[in-house]
Order: C-alpha cells, then sequence, then structure tokens
C-alpha cells in the first residue's frame, strides 16, 4: 500500500500545481515531453468510407482492428451504418506510408448494413481470428477462415444475435470454459412504449456450453440495462475474477447509473449496488478506456462523456472488495470539457477513448474521438479529437493542435495502433458522415523524414488450449527500476476493439525484462528482449520469438 | 537578427561563453563544460574544425569536473536509465557505486592518455543493484572491472557497424526467402570471417536464433566493454559521463525524457550538451591504434616472430584474429545504430562526418587485395564463454549483465596487450601467461595445447604480446 499512498501524493501534488497554473498556460508550451506529429493519410491510403444514417447512427461508428490476412499486420473492419461495412487489408511497408486495399466481403449484403462496431476475438480457438459484430437489429459472430475470408456462424455456434439495437461488447475467457464468454450492451428498446425516453434494453451475456464448439444458447439478460455505449472486462481489483463494467448514456435512461456486474464464475451475474460500494455516477456515458495509471497494481478507467471525461481511481481508502471510485481527471488535466480549439466554448462531447503511448515515452497517453452527437445546439460544433499526452508529473496536456489531428469532424470509434509496424502507434478515428480518419504516426519527423521517439517494444502472447490470445493476461515490462503494465483485453473504447501486438512504450531503455501473467493467474519467467522489436511470447517456451515486418 | 537582439545575445554572450573562452578570460577557472554546447552537424567539415572539435573532446577528457560542472548526482544513481536513488546519498563520491572520479582521464592514463590503468582504476558495474548505493565489492552486488585501453576505438566501432550491417542485411534475406518460398529458410550468419551461428527463418516472420553464437538476438554487434553490451562510443560516453562523474547528458538525462532538466538534483540544469559529447566522441574516435615495437632487441624480435607463429598454429587467433578488413573509415556521430537516450542520426540534419582515414596512422595501416584497411585489433568481436567449473578464474562475478551470462565475454583486442597489464576482466591476472592459463569454457582446448607447449614456445608467445604496443 506504501505505492498507492506515494503515488497519491503525487496526485496531490499535480493538483496543487494545477491550481496555480491555468490549464490553458500548461497547452501553451510548459510541457516537456516529446511530440509526436501526425499525417492524415486515409485517402492516399486507399481508405475510403463514412459511418453513416439517421439516429439509430447517431452512436456507435466503430472499427475492428486485428490481423484477418496472417501477416500480423492489423487489418481494419470499420462499420459504415446504413453504409455497408468494410474490411481494408493493410499492405503498409515497415515504417512506410499507410497502405490498405479493400477486401470484398463475401456475406450477404444485409448482413453488413446497419452495423454500428466490431471487436476481434478468437471465439473457436483456431488460431484464427473471429468477429463480433454489433449492429442495429441481429448481431454477427463471423467465423474467420482466414485471408481475410469470413462465415455466418449465429446458427453454428447457436448464438441468437437478438433484434435489439446493440453499441457495446466485451469478451472474457471464465476458467475452465473451452471459449470466451461475450456481453452485448444494447441501447434504447425503440419498441418499448414512451421510447426513447427510460426504454433502454437489457445487455446480455452469453456463457459458452460444451467443448465441441462454441454453444452460446445459454444467454442471460442483464437486467436493468441504462442504454449502454461500451463495456469492459475488468480485474479491477486484481482478484483475478473481471468484473463487467458498463458505460451508460443517461440521455435515455430513467433512474440509471454507471455500472459494474460481478460475474463470478459458474454464478449468476450481480450488479454491484451502493452497499457494496458502488457510487452512484450518470454521465452521458460513451467510452472506456483502462489503464494503470499510477503503478499501484490498479487499473484507472477513463469514461468519455458529453461535457467532462470522467477518470476514477479506486479509492486508497477503500478495502479490496469494494469499488469505490474517486474522480481524478480534473487533478490530471483530463477532464477535456471543452474543444480545445476554434472559438465554441460549448461542452464538448467524448466517444472512443484509449490509452496508449504514442510518444513512446513510457507514459499512456489518452486519446478521445470527438464530435457532436448530430447537430445538437448545446454542444460544440466543432470538437477536435483529443490527444492528452501525459507529463512526467502525471498531469496530461491538450497537444491534438501541434500533432495535427484536430480536423473538423465527428468522431465515434476508432483505435490507437501501430499500423506500418514502426513502434510508433498510429490513429484510426471513425466518423459521423464524415470520411475515416487515419493519422499516421510520423514521431519527431515529417512525412518525408519520420524520426523514431522514445523506444518501444511489440508484445504478441501466445498460450495452447482455449484462450490462444490470452486475454485477461497482464504483461509486466521491467525497464531499469521501473515496471510499466498492459493488460489484454477485449472491449472497452466506443464500439471498437483490437487484437495484435501489444505496444509498450520504454523510454530510453535499450532492454527490457517481460514477465505474463497469464489469464489463469501464472507468472511466467522473465523474458529478456532487445527494444525496438517485435517479440512474441509462447507459454512455457524459455525465450521470447522474434517477428520482423515486411 | 534585430540589431536590439543581437546586442542583448551579445551581452548574454559573457555569462554563456564556453568554458575554454572562460578559461581565457579567467584562467584559473576551474570549470570544464561550461555553457550548453548543441550538436553542430559541421563541427569537422573542415581540418580546423576537426581539430578543434578533437581538443576541446581531449580537454573534456582531461578535465576534472566540478560542481557547477553538473558533478555529483546526489538524487540519481549510477543506471544507465535515469534512475532516482530511494535514499539519499551518504557521500558525494564513492568509489564503488560512484561517482567514483573526478576525470575521465583518472582511470583512463596508463600508459598515455586514453589507455587504461592498473588493478587500482577498476570501475564497478552493477547490473542488479540501480536503485541505491552499494558499498561492499560483494559480487552479488556488482562486478569489478579492470579499465579499458581506447586506443583504436574508432576503427572497432566502425568495424562493428560494418559487421551489425551485414549480418542485418543476412536475415533480411533470409526472411525474404523464406516468405517468397513458404519454407523455413536455415542461414549461416558471419561477417567478416566471423561465425555468429545460424538463424532459420520462418515464412510467418518470425526468426529462430536457437542456434546463434556470441551476439545479442538483435545482431548488434556491441563491441565496447569486456561484455560487450555498448553500442558506441556515444553510448560509452553518456553511460560513464554518468555513472562515473555524475555529468548527467541532455540527450539521456534532460527534460525529454525525465521531466526535468536536473534528473540528478545537483541544481546544474543540462550538464552537458549534444557538442560536447560529440568532442569527446571525436576525441576518442581519433585515438591512435596501438602497434608494434619497433626497436626490440634482435632476441625479443626472433621471440616475436617465432611467438606469433606458435599463437597462431594453437589457435589463439581464431578468436583474436590478428586484423579485420574495414570497407570505410568516415565515423559518423551518431552512428547508425543508436536508440532513444543517446542522439540518434535521424535526430539530427546530418550527422558529423570524422574521416579517420585521413588521419596518418590510418593511412599507415595495410590494406588487402580490396582496398580494405586491415584493422589489427586482434579480436572478432564476439562474445565467447571462457570459464567452466574446471576452471573458474575468469568466471569471478556473480551478475549477468544486460542479458550477458556471468561468464561470457567480448574477445578482448590484443592489440597494445604489452602496455595494458594487468590482465583479464577484473585485472586481477599479472602476466600474460596468467591470463592465457585462466581461459577456459570454449577456448579450453586451445589453453591446452598452450600448456602443452614447452616453456621456449610461451615465452616466445609471451614476447610476441609483450611487443603489441600502445604508442607513446
Amino acid at each position: 500500500m506504501t505505492g498507492r499512498m506515494f503515488t497519491r501524493t503525487s496526485f496531490l501534488a499535480g493538483a496543487a500545481f494545477l491550481a496555480l497554473t491555468p490549464l490553458s498556460a500548461k497547452a501553451d508550451g510548459a510541457t516537456l515531453t516529446p511530440l509526436p506529429h501526425f499525417s492524415e493519410e486515409a485517402s492516399n491510403a486507399g481508405i475510403d468510407h463514412k459511418y453513416t444514417g439517421p439516429w439509430e447512427f447517431f452512436v456507435g461508428g466503430g472499427a475492428a482492428v486485428f490481423d484477418c490476412s496472417g501477416d500480423r499486420k492489423p487489418d481494419l473492419f470499420v462499420a459504415g451504418g446504413t453504409t455497408r461495412a468494410k474490411l481494408y487489408r493493410n499492405l503498409s511497408s515497415a515504417g512506410g506510408a499507410l497502405h490498405f486495399e479493400e477486401v470484398r466481403l463475401d456475406l450477404p449484403e444485409r448482413l453488413m448494413e446497419k452495423v454500428t462496431g466490431a471487436y476481434p476475438i478468437d471465439i473457436d480457438n483456431d488460431g484464427i481470428k473471429d468477429l463480433a459484430v454489433m449492429r442495429v437489429g441481429e448481431n454477427l459472430l463471423l467465423k474467420g477462415k482466414g485471408d481475410c475470408r469470413f462465415e455466418e456462424a449465429n446458427r453454428a455456434w447457436a448464438f441468437d444475435g437478438g433484434r435489439a439495437w446493440s453499441t457495446g461488447f466485451a469478451a472474457t475467457f471464465e476458467p475452465d470454459k473451452a471459449f470466451p464468454t461475450l456481453a452485448f450492451g444494447n441501447y434504447v428498446d425503440r419498441s418499448a412504449p414512451g421510447s426513447p425516453w427510460g426504454t433502454c434494453h437489457d445487455n446480455m451475456l452469453y456463457r459458452p456450453r460444451g467443448e465441441g464448439a462454441p454453444d452460446y444458447s445459454d444467454a442471460f439478460a442483464l437486467s436493468p440495462g441504462y442504454c449502454s455505449l461500451s463495456m469492459l472486462f475488468t480485474d479491477w481489483n486484481r482478484s483475478g475474477k473481471p468484473a463487467l463494467r458498463i458505460s451508460n448514456d443517461r440521455q435515455y435512461y430513467r433512474g440509471g447509473e454507471e455500472q459494474l456486474w460481478a460475474v463470478p464464475p459458474g454464478r449468476p451475474p450481480r450488479p454491484y449496488r451502493k452497499a457494496d460500494g458502488w457510487q452512484h455516477v450518470k454521465i452521458w456515458g460513451m467510452g472506456i478506456a483502462s489503464t494503470d495509471l499510477d503503478g499501484d497494481g490498479f487499473p484507472e478507467y477513463a469514461l468519455t462523456s458529453m461535457g467532462d471525461t470522467k477518470l476514477q481511481t479506486l479509492d486508497k481508502e477503500s478495502e479490496q472488495e469494494f469499488p469505490i471510485y474517486r474522480d481524478i481527471a480534473f487533478d490530471l488535466g483530463v477532464t477535456a470539457h471543452r474543444p480545445y480549439a476554434g472559438d465554441d466554448s460549448k461542452p464538448s462531447t467524448g466517444w472512443h477513448a484509449q490509452f496508449e503511448d504514442v510518444n513512446n515515452d513510457t507514459l499512456a497517453d489518452l486519446f478521445i474521438a470527438k464530435g457532436n452527437v448530430e447537430a445538437m445546439p448545446d454542444f460544440a460544433s466543432y470538437d477536435p479529437d483529443n490527444l492528452l499526452v501525459q507529463e512526467w508529473d502525471g498531469t496530461f496536456t491538450e497537444r491534438g493542435m501541434e500533432a495535427g489531428v484536430a480536423l473538423n469532424r465527428k468522431g465515434r470509434g476508432g483505435g490507437v495502433v501501430d499500423l506500418n509496424m514502426d513502434g510508433l502507434p498510429d490513429i484510426l478515428v471513425v466518423n459521423r458522415e464524415g470520411p475515416v480518419s487515419l493519422f499516421r504516426n510520423l514521431g519527431g519527423g515529417t512525412k518525408a523524414n519520420p524520426v523514431p521517439l522514445g523506444n518501444w517494444i511489440g508484445v504478441e502472447l501466445f498460450q495452447n488450449g482455449p484462450n490462444r490470445d490470452a486475454i485477461g493476461a497482464q504483461l509486466s515490462v521491467k525497464i531499469g527500476n521501473r515496471t510499466i503494465t498492459k493488460d489484454l483485453q477485449v472491449g472497452g473504447g466506443h464500439a471498437s476493439g483490437q487484437i495484435g501486438f501489444v505496444h509498450v512504450g520504454v523510454g530510453v531503455a535499450e532492454r527490457a525484462q517481460i514477465r505474463v501473467r497469464w489469464p489463469d493467474g501464472d507468472w511466467s519467467h522473465p523474458y529478456r528482449v532487445f527494444t525496438n522489436n517485435f517479440v512474441r511470447i509462447e507459454r512455457g517456451q524459455a525465450d521470447a520469438q522474434y517477428w520482423y515486418p515486411e | 537578427m534585430g540589431k536590439p537582439l543581437a546586442a542583448l545575445l551579445a551581452g548574454a554572450a559573457i555569462a554563456m561563453a564556453p568554458a575554454h573562452a572562460l578559461a581565457a578570460e579567467r584562467p584559473w577557472s576551474e570549470e570544464v563544460i561550461g555553457s550548453h554546447a548543441p550538436f553542430d552537424p559541421g563541427a569537422a567539415d573542415t581540418a580546423e574544425k576537426s581539430q578543434a572539435l578533437v581538443e576541446r573532446g581531449e580537454a573534456l577528457f582531461k578535465g576534472k569536473f566540478v560542481g557547477k560542472d553538473g558533478a555529483g548526482r546526489p538524487d540519481a544513481t549510477q543506471a544507465i536509465i535515469p534512475t532516482k536513488r530511494r535514499r539519499p546519498a551518504l557521500e558525494a563520491y564513492q568509489r564503488l557505486a560512484g561517482p567514483d572520479a573526478n576525470s575521465c582521464a583518472d582511470c583512463h592514463f596508463d600508459p598515455v592518455l586514453g589507455a587504461g590503468a592498473p588493478f587500482s582504476g577498476s570501475a564497478f558495474v552493477s547490473e542488479g543493484f540501480e536503485s541505491a548505493d552499494f558499498d561492499t565489492v560483494d559480487p552479488q552486488f556488482s562486478n569489478q572491472r579492470n579499465s579499458i585501453a581506447l586506443q583504436g576505438v574508432g576503427l572497432v566501432e566502425l568495424l562493428a557497424r560494418e559487421m551489425t550491417a551485414e549480418l542485418h542485411r543476412q536475415r533480411k534475406a533470409a526472411l525474404a526467402e523464406a516468405r517468397e518460398t513458404g519454407e523455413a529458410v536455415a542461414r549461416p550468419l558471419s561477417s567478416k570471417g566471423v561465425s555468429f551461428g545460424a538463424i532459420t527463418a520462418r515464412p510467418d516472420g518470425i526468426v529462430d536464433f536457437a542456434k546463434l553464437e556470441g551476439v545479442d538476438q538483435d545482431l548488434v554487434i556491441r563491441p565496447l566493454s569486456h561484455k560487450g553490451v555498448i553500442v558506441s562510443l556515444r553510448q560509452f560516453t553518456v553511460n560513464a559521463l554518468n555513472a562515473h562523474h555524475g555529468i548527467q547528458a541532455a540527450e539521456r538525462f534532460g527534460a525529454r525524457w525525465t521531466g526535468t532538466d536536473d534528473f540528478d538534483g545537483d541544481g546544474i540544469g543540462d550538464e552537458i550538451g549534444e557538442g560536447d559529447v560529440s568532442a569527446l566522441v571525436a576525441w576518442l574516435a581519433t585515438r591512435e591504434a596501438p602497434g608494434r615495437k619497433t626497436d626490440l632487441p634482435d632476441i625479443w624480435r626472433e621471440a616475436a616472430a617465432e611467438g606469433e607463429k606458435r599463437f597462431s598454429e594453437i589457435g589463439c587467433a581464431e578468436c583474436h584474429i590478428p586484423a579485420l578488413p574495414l570497407e570505410a573509415a568516415v565515423f559518423t556521430d551518431p552512428g547508425p545504430l543508436d536508440t532513444a537516450g543517446t542522439l540518434r542520426q535521424a535526430e539530427v540534419d546530418r550527422p558529423i562526418q570524422l574521416d579517420l582515414e585521413a588521419l596518418s596512422w590510418v593511412k599507415a595501416l595495410p590494406r588487402d587485395d580490396q582496398g580494405r584497411i586491415l584493422v589489427p585489433l586482434f579480436g572478432d568481436l564476439k562474445r565467447h564463454k571462457v570459464s567452466d567449473q574446471r576452471r573458474e578464474r575468469l568466471g569471478n562475478e556473480l551478475l549477468a549483465q544486460r542479458f550477458v551470462e556471468r561468464d561470457v565475454f567480448m574477445t578482448a583486442e590484443l592489440w597494445g596487450v604489452g602496455s595494458t597489464a594487468p590482465y583479464g576482466h577484473r585485472g586481477d591476472l599479472t602476466t600474460l601467461d596468467e591470463v592465457i592459463r585462466a581461459h577456459a569454457g570454449e577456448a579450453t582446448e586451445i589453453r591446452k595445447r598452450y600448456e602443452d607447449l614447452g616453456e621456449e614456445d610461451r615465452q616466445s608467445i609471451v614476447a610476441f604480446l609483450r611487443s603489441l604496443e600502445i604508442s607513446q
């Protein structure tokens, strides 16, 4: 507990600093961390796509980022709303310009319409990523067939996709289960009397049956639902038993709140309540991002909303069984409640959120996709995406404008991921009624001459049997005396998920030691790796393997 | 530049003048570094500039750093990654965990500036003990290392760069073939006649290093230090300035990577700039390579000639290769292999270019039939296991260092060995015969051949080795 207390003290010091220093002054150049430059090159990269549609598609607009071609480079499945969802194969060369080609999906047209988002996950443990596709209408499980081919597997896997308006997804592998447990988050029940006000659909939990093939006929309604827009299985108290955190949109629920469901193995889920320490928080919850910011072993959660972004940290006074959170967004400068550029002083609207170290200085940064819901007059119209870069005192500085991501588009889902395998995380943003943004990270340089920032490692995990991609594992990367942790999760963000190399910025470290806490809780021995490389760690193997992109 | 600004800067110039300018104004000044020297890509564009850069480097190498230079690191440890102390340092200077020296020359002086030091000049590397001082020579906390002579290191780094590039080309070719054919491709790895084992490239882009020998898995030859864990003179300089003097280079310990320009908390920010690190690198890179004694009496000359033959015949030259060929001797700073925390080529408009070929001692080196410079280092820039359970003398450490096991060391370059007693990585072997007899592990058979020689032949090898000297 000493460490936690120490870091809280650090936060307080940061808060005192902020009280004396206006945030705007900090954004004006007091920052000390390296600035990454981004170049928007979706069109040149071969991506021409919009997320479109009426009210049902004011929300959603996600993307799945994963390798469907077998070359380990992240490919993109992008929701289109009333526009057909598209799949793009990544043809980018290592360190080069971004380059994609569309892959025609051999699926019925009707299934690829009304898609709100998607998450990749290897459901049937065949080593090929599958897709959980959220739609307005029947949700889909698409079985990956290799070479970016998919087939619908709802019937084969006894999955009832329902008829709801789905906007959230998360998955976890429960102990002794051969296949993942899936959770779908649903939004407004449009058929209920009085809709849309107070008519939120229940969310659904699908636990797998059997051993031979996935069987999701066992559906459980997580009731009440409060119009979920993001959900995440997270081991919030490091008990080894992930709970399901759900972020909900107060626009439509009545008497609702943010939710945390205990999902004890072999037993029915149950929501944490006030008696459990869970506090009533009402926001226009749009997206969840999670990482352990203060190194105390317990994750922090960024929750996007209209107006303030929340940043919740487990209260240091709480016991392990009490999920009591304290908001530190203001202290750390991540409220991002108004646009940082332009003249519009109205509140901002946040969607996809993701922690990633975009400058490889070892500190997790926070990206938030921003954009007016449609034409809401009380909220900012020009609402550029946030790039909140973490400083060494734990606070964050908005650097979206200087970094080149401040476009006048309505961001929704996306992903921060290294697309051209140069160790610098790029940014994908799916925009409503606007072209997809694809920001290539040029480090400290230019398009003609990218310049690396800090050192980095890309880590791929593998284990035999169920859960080959080790969802639920934790990476512990030691550089000098510091340890950076990363959780492997499926869920969160806004309608967008990713599987692939886990990116870790390691600053000036030339070497790092990686330990893996595998999903069953077993710790690996330390793997010694040289930084600025992609490595694959197979459970039980003595050494990490090195992978080289083309 | 507007005049008012120019006048202001002119006024400020006195306060910001580098130490050598201050020295001209105040000859009694004790400061060595002075103001922050930014990187200057043109610092060696002419012979005059090049000379000035090297002279500045020598001044920095010889200078005894003082508090105003940034000497001391009350809040930081010796670790190569910026690391705060967990508790205050008891002493400003301390011979074990450091800072342990006032000047580079404190431990690089014997027999000339830039060479090594006897046992008393040993340094301690602390792989497992980075967050606090250690005050014991117990090998569970640190490894004791004899100071290494730096003569010829410019050419050594250039050889390593070329070898690394060649190994990377071989890896790339194997991967391309594996991807093209869909079959695993096994390929030997070698450069300049030195084998580094073999790799197997898989069609999915993964490389199997199970048969790799003597080099890190990233196939980067790190030619410096007893363990071969330092990639460049620049990295060595930045590491050593912090560890031994508490002088923290801005390129690693500055605000960009630590959030403060005074990471070590001594009240001096950005203690040494990129330009001054380049000056030190330039001075190191231009140190004349060791040669051979030329004024030997006949008895020694004849014995040395005989000994050189024996040295080769019994297999010593398999690792202590008499010369490695170098394609080009233009030393660029920064080099191509440095990573974040050491200034990188990608971060500068162009690197400083030091044309070592213009140096008379480089011109005097022989060349092979391809015109390559034959660098007479008597080494292979490869790591070997040189200790085993039967003979542990060279394995007297407990801690691995930067992923290199405790009984594995880079082949010592023997050029100049006649000037650098004592021997061994710890400097605790007093004669050449002792250190040869300490060889074990991979060198066991060759050592046995040496032991099987008659006394006269063994003496001839000693005569040969003692003829390899650092020019004075």
